[in-house]
């Protein structure tokens, strides 16, 4: 019949591809809307016990600190030498250009070098996280060799995650951290060009340091602040919010409303644009 | 099939006559004119989503212990509205699609209502007779930002709740009465334990209502006015060209309405949005870093961020610096749009009825008037991202925010010039805006091609479908509804020539004389032939008048 043909070819379509997509749309939801409803889900799950680096075994302390190896003293004098000591000077006593190193603790010294924060490229800007330059071994033979300068300062921290309580990391980040880093650890700008670095590369041992020595413009937290197990209980939770729990799909970089605003607008009201474009007239 | 259910109808109501003209309304086929579709059908998907999550929300600000599947908060006291939001998403089947769906077809929503806003500005469908649904539209718009925010605030997480925070520092800025407005909208100091339930009732009871009258006030005015439509072959200020309303244009319609159904319900399960969850509940000591609202109010941010710190004293009394961004420019904002068609035919002087839109380049001072505005309002939407921006680009927070504060200034004259240049220019263009004529390729029995430069498609279009004149259509005669030989032969041959020029009849209606409906409305009686299908049997091309039909026939 005349009038069906013309009418499917060009009205019919869209309707019956509409209808197609809301199918197919509706089948895809339906199994986001499963992983993110069934409680024995991988995102769930993985939740719940959170065993980040194979520790185990609650009751444990949550924090232990590393014993550093007396023998590397001198393999890290050399590396310090080599690669801090034109700013730090040749015992770390510091320079017109960098600030004394002695009695700063093991902690301090392996949060920035194990971060790649120093050797520093720009001393007038924000010291960057990068790969570090050396290896494990390496990095603890320098803050051997700075912690053997003079006493004081934190021992560099191991978490033991499996001692640590998630909800309670929550509510510690969420009051002491979230100000600046922002509360899905994702970091921001602050004002004057200083930013608050994102969370997302940071290993148990870094957060801690940081918590603890209070790297740059971070106010350092000491044990009057935060216990042991509170320290330890924000590691966890910032382990957790590097793999969140994701339902609902894509997540668009935990920034919150200005990347979905653009997906908003951009995809979803553009595809619907150029959708009504294509069933709409064109001619004048 | 029996119609006495309908013949019941029309012989005490007198449907039929209603029901006819209704179906045969002539809607003008034009993309741009779907943009308002789009917000109306987000508005439908926001009410049914809507309707979902009430079952399961809970509006209250009492404190509970929340030990619900989410580990990461277990024991932690929060208020039962965002206890019941978490429970909603993860605990609810399809909870968490539906709630993500309502905030996605939010933001498409405002975001189409201002797409279909330009639309009308730039094509100047606001003038006479139109200014009233323009006020509508305003009315409409004001209400989807408000009513998004709402929305927005009423989960409870530290991300909102910081909204409601700012919501009420606005409201405490207003001079003389802002005190006595944030107590009595806040039942006393922030946060209290009124402002979720009260949020709650407006959101879902008390603007929802107000805006389906106004959508249906909006479209009934459309109706009855009719729709307008852009320059063209056939077209005049006292006519419409297009398509019938059945069942061509309510298959399109009906079409866009899935389309923009599957679009949010993919975009509601596949990508992420406000994941609550992870913000934690609302509590007035804590604060999270990098808090924007959603889209629609990026521009409020924006000027908040970007108005200095002056403390105006006056008459004893400090004015806060927030009232200027955040009360007197939406103030103004609103206040000029809802006041633009007085004010452009103050200067147009220009009291005629205008069916026929304008292109943007045939008004160049209208349109460069809406660009500048509309840069400025970008200039600040952006800006309401300062800190994400400095972030992502390594940049300064202060630098960013001074970069914005010059460009607010800089970039809307300069975008206003450009257009109005733009506009001039393209006016100049020789033949701008006629239809291109198609070359249309004959093969002769021999296999020799020969080309041929046609009339223009919207002619041939006109030529052979359009029905002038100013009395109904006749009864079409039997032959005419059921012999394939009326159905004209060269209408068949367009359309592989000229990738079928319409499925669908383009015929006109007449505007003005008549005081409602218009002429080509006509009643087949029952059991005169064609009228088999009733209401719903399908039409072709009409049977134009004889003058025109002869040649068809050839």
């Amino acid at each position: 019949m005349k009038f069906g043909k013309k009418l499917g070819g060009r009205v019919l379509f869209p309707v019956a591809l509409g209808v197609a997509a809301s199918v197919t749309g509706m089948a895809l939801f339906s199994q986001g809307a499963a992983a993110a409803t069934t409680p024995g889900s991988s995102n769930s799950s993985s939740t719940n016990s959170v065993t980040y680096g194979g520790t185990s075994g609650a009751g444990k302390a949550p924090i232990t600190y590393l014993k550093l190896d007396p023998s590397t003293i001198a393999l890290g004098k050399t590396l310090f030498v080599e690669n801090c000591s034109s700013c730090h000077g040749d015992t770390a006593a510091g320079t017109s250009r960098a600030p004394n190193l002695q009695g700063l603790g093991a902690a301090t010294i392996d949060f920035w070098i194990s971060t790649g924060r120093m050797p520093l490229a720009d001393p007038t800007v924000q010291a960057t996280e990068k790969p570090s330059r050396f290896t494990r071994a390496q990095e603890l033979a320098i803050d051997a060799y700075v912690s053997s300068l003079a006493p004081g300062g934190p021992a560099i921290p191991q978490v033991n995650l499996g001692a640590a309580s998630l909800s309670a990391g929550q509510g510690l980040f969420s009051t002491n951290c979230a100000a600046c880093h922002t509360i899905t650890g994702v970091g921001d700008a602050l004002a004057g060009g200083v930013y608050a670095p994102s969370l997302y590369p940071a290993t148990t041992t870094q957060i801690a340091e940081a918590v603890r020595t209070g790297p740059g413009n971070m106010p350092r937290f000491g044990t009057g602040n935060l216990s042991t197990q509170q320290v330890a209980d924000i590691v966890k939770y910032v382990k957790y919010l590097q793999h969140p729990n994701n339902a609902g799909g894509i997540g668009l970089g935990h920034v919150g409303p200005v990347t979905e605003g653009f997906v908003g607008i951009l995809i979803g009201l553009g595809s619907l644009m150029i959708a009504g474009y294509w069933i709409g007239g064109r001619a004048r | 099939m029996s119609y006495k259910p309908i013949d019941f109808l029309d012989e005490r109501l007198g449907t039929a006559k209603f029901t006819r003209k209704s179906l045969n309304k002539i809607f003008p086929d034009h993309w741009s004119f779907m943009l308002g579709e789009i917000a109306m059908y987000s508005f439908f998907i926001l009410l049914g989503t809507g309707v979902f999550l009430t079952l399961f929300f809970v509006p209250s600000s009492a404190p509970t212990v929340y030990h619900g599947s989410y580990a990461p908060l277990d024991g932690h006291v929060m208020s039962q509205a965002y206890a019941s939001t978490l429970n909603l998403s993860f605990n609810v089947r399809a909870g968490l699609v539906m709630r993500q769906m309502h905030h996605w077809a939010a933001n498409v929503f405002v975001a189409a209502i201002v797409v279909h806003l330009l639309r009308v500005f730039f094509t100047g469908a606001f003038r006479k007779p139109r200014e009233i649904n323009w006020l509508v539209g305003s009315l409409l718009l004001m209400l989807a930002i408000l009513e998004g925010f709402l929305g927005y605030s009423l989960p409870d997480d530290l991300i909102s709740g910081t909204g409601i925070r700012i919501a009420y520092s606005i409201t405490l800025s207003v001079p003389v009465v802002g005190s006595y407005l944030a107590s009595f909208l806040f039942g006393g100091q922030f946060p209290g334990d009124k402002i979720i339930p009260r949020f709650y009732t407006i959101h879902i009871l008390l603007i929802p209502a107000i805006m389906a009258g106004l959508l249906g006030a909006h479209l009934a005015i459309m109706w009855h006015q009719k729709h307008t439509q852009y320059k063209g072959r056939g077209r005049t200020e006292k006519n419409v060209v297009g398509i019938a309303f059945w069942p061509a244009y309510a298959m399109q319609a009906g079409g866009f309405f899935f389309l923009t159904a599957s679009v949010i319900a993919a975009l509601g399960g596949l990508v992420q949005i406000n994941p609550i969850w992870m913000y934690g509940p609302y509590i007035p000591y804590k604060v999270s870093y990098a808090v924007q609202p959603d889209w629609y109010m990026g521009w409020l941010d924006g000027a908040l961020r970007l108005f200095p710190s002056w403390e105006i004293v006056g008459f004893g009394h400090m004015i806060p610096t927030i009232f200027f961004p955040a009360v007197l420019l939406p103030g103004i904002t609103f206040g000029l749009l809802m006041a633009w068609p007085w004010i452009e035919r103050r200067f147009t002087k220009d009291s005629q009825s205008h069916n026929l839109l304008e292109n943007p380049r045939d008004n160049p001072w209208r349109t460069s008037i809406g660009v500048g505005v509309m840069a400025f309002y970008m200039v600040l939407f952006f800006a309401s991202s300062t800190d994400v921006l400095a972030n992502t680009f390594n940049l300064t927070l202060n630098f960013v925010l001074w970069a914005f504060r010059i460009l607010v200034f800089v970039i809307p004259p300069i975008a206003a010039f450009v257009a109005y240049q733009l506009a001039k220019e393209a006016r100049s263009v020789p033949l701008a805006g006629t239809p291109r004529k198609a070359m249309v390729i004959f093969r002769s029995p021999g296999g020799e091609y020969t080309t041929e430069e046609s009339e223009p498609r919207s002619e041939l279009v006109l030529k052979h479908s359009v029905f002038h004149g100013e009395e109904p259509l006749p009864l079409p005669e039997e032959a005419r509804i059921h012999g394939q030989e009326v159905q004209t032969p060269v209408l068949e041959e367009e359309r592989f020539v000229f990738s079928a020029p319409s499925a669908v009849a383009v015929v006109s209606e007449e505007i003005g004389e008549r005081p409602s409906g218009g002429s080509g409305v006509y009643r087949i009686p029952r059991g005169a032939p064609g009228a088999g299908g009733g209401l719903f049997s399908p039409r072709g091309p009409r049977p134009a008048s004889d003058g025109e039909d002869s040649e068809d026939e050839e």
